[in-house]
């Protein structure tokens, strides 16, 4: 299963394994940011990621010191790659644009040997990360050993030889246990992590691995969850100072007795130091969750992975042979065959992706068949035959189609409108004419009114007494669409006025009205005399008291 | 539970087993998120009940996961050429032998390669897949530099795109093509799994014959018992009952025909059940004819200027002693477009469109199994009797004629259905 090997860089392995090229790096001019990528996977080699992508790596840089760019710093990746520092993987992420695909994506991950390098760099005395299994005794130890202490802790006097084995036990053990773990988790991340692994490889390993992750996870959720307990109550009342602090003295007893007191303090820093290394382990802190958490989880999400893998395997061994052998060969009988319908036929045959294919019949046909069936040895060409609408076999077509409809012609309908409405504006206007005055008249002469002329005149009284106001005696409204005026004035003798209509009779007291029409063009000649014309003496009660006649 | 409300569910329950029939039917390869997801919904609910049906009457096997429903077909018979691989645009034209190859080259490619690909390294695949000697050897070469070689690759992604196997992610296959730019694809690996159809792979399949490799394809196991033999001729008349218009009894061996005449009732209600598809009993064969007129790809009588064509040349063809030469039909639609032309195309009323025209309805009447070409000519084929017309009958009574089409010459003489 060579998956593509195109993406496979020639880099990938480490070119000319030299011993100490992994030291390389050291002696290059660019030398500090090297030592910073290789920090970084470092660092993230204690969060248990494995592998990181180039922006990962930069991002991780200090801001102050990493270079300007994303690309000196994939550059300086695959320089470590060369070294043998770090290993270059093709990168499988799914990716959403054409140029993410084509360009040339790695992960990273720290080689074992460019891991060693840096722990000799910063350290000089830890070997190459070792690889081992999990060990669950290792958990049972650490607990044998905290409730050890935890009775040692209880005696008012403990003894400090055996608060001294308990404790370099218990460091032992889960020194022995962090290395491990993080050992195994790289090394299940990397195997996860290959997409184009053999098989039987995979296969081989599977088991395996699923039994380590079930051992693993239970094991930390049952034992990490009271180590964490332990650890608690070993830190309640600080009752671990007291036995660290004796430890240390025993170490440091062996001291030179000028150094004694410095010896302890070191001692006791490194005492100290190991106890919360352990602490941090199991218990999670506020906004820092333990390092058993982090593998637990971890531990628990390359169960998905892990399954994708199978799945793809699983679905790349599904077929009976080799489809992609088959496509080639298909491919071959294409070319092969003799012409287009041999080819049609072995494409049917082959892929299967036709259509069925069926007559059809009409609903009446078939009622009419199930009335009267046809015997079965009637040819067809005896039978009755297909009822075909005429339509169709004239038209081709079931609807009955003929020309194509011209774009409605709207022209009638349109000359109709205009038509209505000139009349209606004609209409208005001839209402109009008839309700302008000319000047003050008395409401009692303005006579007959058509119901248009009459409708147009109810507005205008309407829009004149919604001014009217107790007292008023004189008031001028425009009507809402501005284009006449009207000018009512009460009269107080008392006379009443009717105007007629066709539908009846409409009386009240009578006013003196003068009403313009103000699109006339000649709306200014009753303008000025718009000053009221005196009149007399206002009555009480102005307001027309208007009722219509039925 | 009894009563009404069980009779409704139960008539519900089959219909929707019908409809989902149906659906595989007409398309074997269903996916989940593609034009069909009501159907392949239905398809998934009764998986079941649908596998049996098919591997118990036809020996089809149906596979269906969350992704997509496949109902691997065999068909009946090998020589039928009508159901090439057609473009996914709107023309639908046939693949070509150039097509083909690069449709399996890609699919190869594909199987092989990793989730998502591009169609610019698909090509690369492909060319270095055509260098396969044996299809130098058959004078198949792809540089995909050339714009055509490179829009009959778009052609074949497109149908892998229709057909679900591919997804477009970025890009569009028209800038491949113009060569300015790229496209991205996901690639669904278990609708592609779901691809080949035959029972053996054809890379296991040793013959060099042609036909020999088609046979070899579609055998089943050895039939070493009577039962499995009559199995295997059950399954043959079902499949082509089920999936391709007409039966005739002339193609079928005696062992065949004599199975048939026993077993006729029995399989075609079988069909019926599960498809709602009517036995047509004739003298010369059966033709499972479908009501709802949507079980099919290429329809009779059909609306438009091609089908309108169609079903003129085969009452003509209906009327005709024996075969005929095509160019006899031609001059017979440039006939027919003084009759019916104003009904038709522009195109098809334009001089010289006449043998193109036959073609095409040649082709849908050969598809449906109701003619045949020959060295001769064209033969008809009985089930074409079905769509005859019979003899003009001078209408007596003067019927109100409202045509709409004035620029007709209004006729007395009416076809009219042959009422015997």
């Amino acid at each position: 299963m060579t998956s593509d090997t195109s993406l496979t860089p020639e880099h990938s392995q480490p070119s000319a394994p030299g011993h100490y090229s992994p030291f390389a790096h050291l002696t290059t001019p660019n030398a500090p940011l090297y030592r910073q990528v290789m920090r970084a996977f470092l660092a993230a080699k204690e969060r248990f990621a494995v592998h990181l992508r180039p922006e990962d790596v930069y991002a991780a840089l200090d801001a102050g010191s990493r270079p300007a760019d994303l690309e000196a710093v994939t550059q300086a990746l695959d320089k470590l790659v060369g070294w043998g520092n770090l290993r270059a993987d093709p990168d499988h992420a799914r990716v959403t644009a054409v140029e993410d695909f084509y360009r040339r994506r790695f992960i990273y991950q720290l080689t074992r040997a460019g891991e060693a390098a840096e722990a000799a760099l910063g350290t000089y005395d830890e070997v190459l990360g070792r690889r081992g299994e999990l060990q669950a005794v290792a958990l049972h130890d650490i607990v044998t050993q905290l409730r050890a202490l935890l009775v040692i802790a209880a005696e008012d006097e403990p003894d400090p030889a055996m608060t001294y084995v308990a404790l370099s036990v218990l460091t032992a053990r889960f020194t022995d246990l962090a290395d491990n773990a993080r050992a195994f988790m790289g090394s299940l991340q990397r195997t996860i992590d290959l997409h184009g692994i053999e098989v039987e490889a995979f296969l081989a390993y599977k088991d395996r691995l699923i039994q380590y992750l079930e051992r693993f996870i239970q094991d930390l959720i049952t034992l990490g969850g009271r180590i964490a307990l332990l650890i608690a109550e070993l830190e309640e009342q600080e009752r671990v100072g007291p036995l660290l602090r004796l430890a240390a003295a025993r170490e440091a007893a062996d001291a030179a007795p000028e150094d004694a007191e410095r010896a302890e303090t070191v001692a006791y820093e490194r005492w100290a130091a190991r106890w919360s290394g352990l602490a941090e382990w199991f218990v999670s802190g506020e906004g820092r969750e333990s390092q058993a958490r982090l593998l637990r989880g971890r531990a628990l999400s390359s169960i998905p992975q892990l399954l994708a893998v199978v799945r793809q395997l699983n679905e790349r061994r599904a077929g009976r042979s080799d489809r992609s052998a088959d496509f080639r060969t298909l491919a071959r009988w294409f070319a092969q065959a003799p012409d287009d319908a041999a080819r049609h036929r072995l494409w049917r045959v082959a892929f299967g992706l036709h259509s069925s294919r069926h007559l059809t019949v009409d609903a009446d046909t078939l009622a009419e068949r199930t009335a009267a069936p046809e015997p079965a040895s009637t040819p067809w060409s005896e039978a009755r035959p297909l009822r075909i609408s005429p339509q169709l076999r004239r038209t081709g077509s079931y609807e009955r189609r003929g020309r194509p409809r011209r774009v409605a012609d709207r022209g009638e309908a349109k000359r109709r409108l205009a038509e209505i409405a000139a009349r209606q504006m004609e209409e208005t206007r001839r209402a109009r004419d008839r309700l302008v005055t000319g000047g003050p008249v008395r409401l009692s002469r303005l006579g007959e009114l058509e119901p248009l002329a009459f409708q147009l005149f109810l507005r205008l009284l309407g829009d004149a007494l919604a001014t009217w106001r107790p007292g008023t005696t004189t008031t001028a409204a425009t009507s809402g669409d501005g284009s006449m005026e009207i000018r009512l004035t009460a009269l107080d003798d008392g006379s009443t006025a009717e105007v007629r209509t066709p539908d009846g009779v409409f009386c009240g007291p009578d006013h003196l009205i003068d009403i313009v029409d103000l699109t006339s063009g000649q709306g200014d000649r009753a303008a000025p005399a718009s000053a009221p014309v005196p009149l007399p003496a206002p009555r009480r009660d102005t307001a027309p008291q208007l009722a219509e006649d039925r | 539970m009894s009563g009404p409300l069980a009779e409704v569910l139960d008539g519900q329950r089959q219909a929707d087993l019908q409809k989902a029939a149906r659906a595989l039917l007409k398309e074997p390869l269903l996916t989940a998120d593609g034009p069909y997801a009501d159907e392949f919904k239905l398809v998934r609910r009764h998986t079941a009940e649908l596998r049996e049906w098919f591997e118990r009457n036809v020996g089809w096997t149906l596979r269906t996961d969350a992704d997509a429903a496949r109902l691997r077909k065999t068909p009946g018979t090998l020589t039928d050429a009508t159901h090439p691989a057609r473009e996914a645009a709107r023309s639908a034209l046939p693949f070509t032998r150039r097509r083909y190859v690069l449709l399996c080259l890609a699919l190869a490619a594909l199987e092989r390669g990793e989730w998502q690909v591009a169609l610019g390294r698909l090509a690369e695949q492909v060319v270095l897949a055509a260098a396969d000697p044996e299809l130098v050897a058959a004078g198949i070469t792809f540089t995909l530099e050339r714009r055509d070689e490179r829009l009959d690759l778009a052609a074949v992604v497109r149908l892998l795109l229709r057909l679900g196997v591919l997804r477009r992610v970025a890009g569009d296959e028209d800038a491949y093509v113009s060569g300015s730019g790229d496209v991205l694809y996901d690639v669904r690996r278990r609708v592609l799994a779901g691809m080949p159809a035959s029972l053996r792979g054809p890379s296991i399949v040793e013959a060099e014959g042609f036909e020999e490799r088609l046979v070899e394809m579609t055998a089943s196991t050895v039939l070493d018992s009577d039962e499995l033999r009559f199995r295997a001729v059950r399954w043959k008349l079902t499949r082509i009952l089920l999936d391709d218009p007409v039966l005739y009894y002339d193609d079928l061996t005696d062992d065949e025909l004599a199975y048939l005449t026993r077993q006729r009732g029995f399989i075609t209600a079988r069909i019926n059940e599960l498809t709602g598809l009517v036995p047509e009993v004739r003298a010369e064969g059966i033709a499972m004819v479908d009501p709802m007129d949507h079980l099919t790809d290429a329809r009779m009588p059909e609306q438009g200027t091609h089908g309108h064509i169609t079903l003129l040349l085969a009452g003509h063809l209906a009327r005709a002693a024996g075969a005929v030469e095509p160019a006899e039909l031609a001059a017979r639609v440039r006939e027919m477009a003084v009759e019916h032309g104003g009904f038709w195309s522009k195109s098809a009323r334009e001089p010289g469109a006449e043998p193109e025209l036959v073609e095409q309805a040649l082709d849908r009447l050969v598809a449906l199994g109701l003619a045949e070409r020959t060295e001769q000519g064209v033969v008809p084929r009985p089930a074409l009797a079905r769509y005859a017309v019979g003899e003009p009958v001078v209408r007596e009574r003067g019927r109100p004629r409202r045509s709409a089409t004035t620029e007709q010459p209004v006729q007395d003489v009416q076809p009219v259905q042959d009422e015997r």
